[in-house]
């Protein structure tokens, strides 16, 4: 069954995926998105922080405040263990949709 | 270049969240656009096109204003239940549910003085049980990440239910038994809160404080 929250699982998912690699902050988490995708997925400001402070909540991730060698302050985000159970569900769910789209779309791989 | 958190404070405007938690909102963000500005003008984009793109970032700050608060009240709604409620419960049923086996098994109360309103009423076995469940209530909040008053209110739910409970009666008791002096009434009351809020309370709130050394002592790994 797939989600009908299309749009926030495709965001969840490549947070989480992209976190999985390495602790980041919220603007390198969405440079990373856009490089990895190609520049097909882009984050901006508006839709990445209110989904981190969810996923905080839910216990996915916790950002911790940090300070670079030129003093800035940067909220870095890291995956906690319930983010990372919820990678492989998330994985599978996308499957079954791009398996499903393929089948009504006629949509080949290149 | 811009002062971009006095542009985000700008714009989102008295956040409705606590001081601290609303700065690092603001604090965050500024520091998103900052980065994204430096990076355009690293790449050579003007100062006033670098200042540009990275605000177009946010096409509507109201929405952005609304889409935080809502996330935030998603998780204050979560912490609520996981912190106070769930542990409150806890504490409330597990306190209650041993005084009805206790009393089951035949546990007589000690009266200070029997037969009258104002008689202390004591059940000390009870007493003596209720810094362990408070404890057990504090653990169940901490664990959730509960800290401070929460944590307290939490443990001590049992006391805290009755001693409102009590205090709406009381106006109540004027309606139903208008003939009995406001006296008798204030020292009834008083021997209720005594009896079972504050030395309750007190038992409780001792068995958070327990709690709070033994997670002091436990090392961390």
């Amino acid at each position: 069954m797939i989600r009908t929250e299309l749009k926030r699982g495709t965001a969840e998912l490549a947070i989480l995926s992209v976190l999985e690699q390495q602790p980041l902050h919220g603007y390198e988490i969405s440079r990373h998105i856009e490089q990895d995708s190609g520049g097909a997925l882009r984050f901006t400001l508006a839709a990445l922080y209110p989904l981190l402070y969810r996923m905080e909540n839910r216990g996915w991730v916790r950002g911790e405040w940090e300070t670079s060698d030129n003093g800035r302050r940067r909220r870095c985000y890291k995956l906690l263990p319930r983010g990372r159970k919820m990678l492989a569900p998330l994985r599978a769910e996308w499957a079954d949709l791009f398996r499903a789209m393929r089948r009504v779309a006629k949509v080949n791989h290149a | 270049m811009l002062d971009w958190l006095a542009y985000v404070n700008h714009r989102l405007s008295r956040l409705p969240l606590s001081e601290a938690e609303a700065l690092q909102v603001m604090e965050e963000l500024a520091a998103h656009l900052e980065d994204d500005y430096l990076s355009l003008r690293a790449q050579g984009v003007s100062e006033s096109e670098a200042v540009r793109l990275a605000c177009a970032q946010v096409s509507s700050w109201r929405e952005l204003r609304r889409d935080i608060l809502s996330a935030k009240l998603e998780g204050f709604m979560q912490n609520r239940v996981s912190q106070l409620w769930i542990p409150g419960l806890v504490t409330l049923f597990s306190a209650y549910a041993l005084l009805a086996l206790m009393q089951f098994a035949g546990l007589r109360a000690m009266t200070s003085h029997p037969g009258e309103p104002r008689g202390i009423v004591l059940y000390l076995p009870w007493i003596l049980s209720l810094p362990l469940i408070g404890a057990v209530g504090a653990y169940l909040s901490r664990r959730a990440q509960a800290t401070g008053w929460r944590v307290y209110f939490a443990a001590s739910l049992p006391a805290l239910a009755l001693g409102v409970f009590f205090l709406l009666i009381l106006p109540w008791s004027f309606v139903v038994d208008p003939q009995v002096p406001l006296h008798t009434k204030g020292t009834a009351l008083a021997a209720l809160m005594v009896s079972w809020v504050i030395l309750p309370g007190f038992a409780l709130c001792l068995g958070v404080a327990l709690q709070s050394l033994r997670k002091m002592s436990v090392p961390r790994s």
